[in-house]
């Protein structure tokens, strides 16, 4: 049944190719519908800014169209997809802050320094928890290449192989940044505590 | 490095599932013999399960929108540029050949004693009209846009 889905998702997919090269507008349109949250989202968690978030998300589907024609429909399109947001999203952080990618951002400070005074009593801080508003805060506060392993792995459920393809580095790499990315993580948090 | 040291080292990974088989096997079995093993790896499973179901940023209201219209606007866009420097290479092959033509009809009509000047006169009102064609073509096509 699952492969039966899947067979047919990847149909659906291909076929939606063959119609985006011909820059039909109802496919176009039906393929940004399909991604908006999942796209918006992650570009939400590179850059951290709504606004800046929603320009990208245009600008990674001008990009795709451009590029659609020299597409191989034998990649993930998934991957193709994100990695195209991916590139955009760096060299947007790299324009407005000058921003090393392996360095700690501080824009999620804010949100963790409220989390920090808002919530005094040990039920409040296991609510907060449970509601995941710790850790995106924590999250926030983490260097780019780390937000980016942690929302590629648990939000968007990719596995190893299709991180590294969007991310454009070794497997070894992206399994080595996913541990540092929880280690940085639970250290932010459990400092806190 | 220990077993345990070696186990410890791969349960955040373990919790992120993205270990081979046999990886796992080996912390299962470890974790069923050492208690801390067993409850730091607890430890990380609530904060992968953590991670998945963090608050999710809502998608703007009117986003497919917006990009539609973006999208449309930069088609347009680069699909305009495409056919100023079609009409750009066509005039500039236009003055190309009638300046040719030109010179081809004077030398016949003369028997090529036309002087310096008179050719340099000539071919300058060649490409005068050639550039005031295309700027005509362009600007007539701006100022449809503008209105």
């Amino acid at each position: 049944m699952l492969a039966a889905t899947m067979s047919l998702e990847a149909f659906g997919t291909d076929r939606e190719i063959a119609l985006l090269k011909k820059r039909d507008p109802d496919a176009v349109s039906a393929l940004v519908g399909r991604y908006q949250h999942r796209l918006y989202r992650f570009l939400v968690r590179m850059v951290q800014e709504p606004a800046a978030a929603e320009d990208l998300f245009q600008q990674t589907w001008i990009r795709l169209l451009e590029k659609i024609g020299s597409y191989d429909t034998r990649r993930n399109f998934e991957a193709w997809l994100f990695a195209i947001a991916r590139n955009l999203a760096i060299d947007h952080l790299r324009r407005r802050r000058d921003l090393s990618l392996d360095e700690t951002d501080d824009s999620g400070l804010a949100a963790s320094e409220r989390l920090r005074s808002g919530g005094p009593n040990v039920l409040d801080r296991l609510l907060d928890f449970e509601r995941g508003e710790i850790l995106a805060a924590a999250i926030a506060q983490l260097p780019v290449i780390h937000r980016e392993a942690l929302t590629l792995r648990f939000e968007e459920e990719m596995k190893l192989e299709q991180i590294a393809e969007v991310a454009g580095i070794p497997l070894s790499t992206v399994k080595s940044r996913l541990h540092r990315a929880l280690e940085s993580l639970r250290t932010k948090i459990e400092g806190n505590v | 490095m220990t077993e345990h040291e070696s186990v410890r080292e791969m349960l955040a990974l373990a919790a992120a599932g993205v270990l081979d088989a046999g990886e796992v096997r080996r912390i299962e079995q470890h974790a069923r013999m050492c208690e801390a093993c067993r409850a730091e790896l607890e430890a990380w499973a609530a904060y992968t399960q953590g991670l998945r179901r963090l608050p999710q940023p809502p998608a703007p209201e009117g986003l497919l929108e917006r990009t539609s219209a973006r999208i449309l606007q930069e088609r347009t866009a680069a699909a305009d540029h495409r056919h100023q420097a079609l009409l750009l290479g066509a005039l500039a092959i236009f003055g190309w050949m009638s300046s040719l033509a030109f010179w081809v009809l004077v030398r016949e009509t003369t028997g090529g004693v036309l002087n310096g000047w008179a050719w340099w006169s000539a071919s300058t009102a060649l490409s005068w009209a050639t550039a005031g064609t295309a700027a005509l073509v362009l600007g007539r096509r701006e100022m449809r846009r503008f209105l």
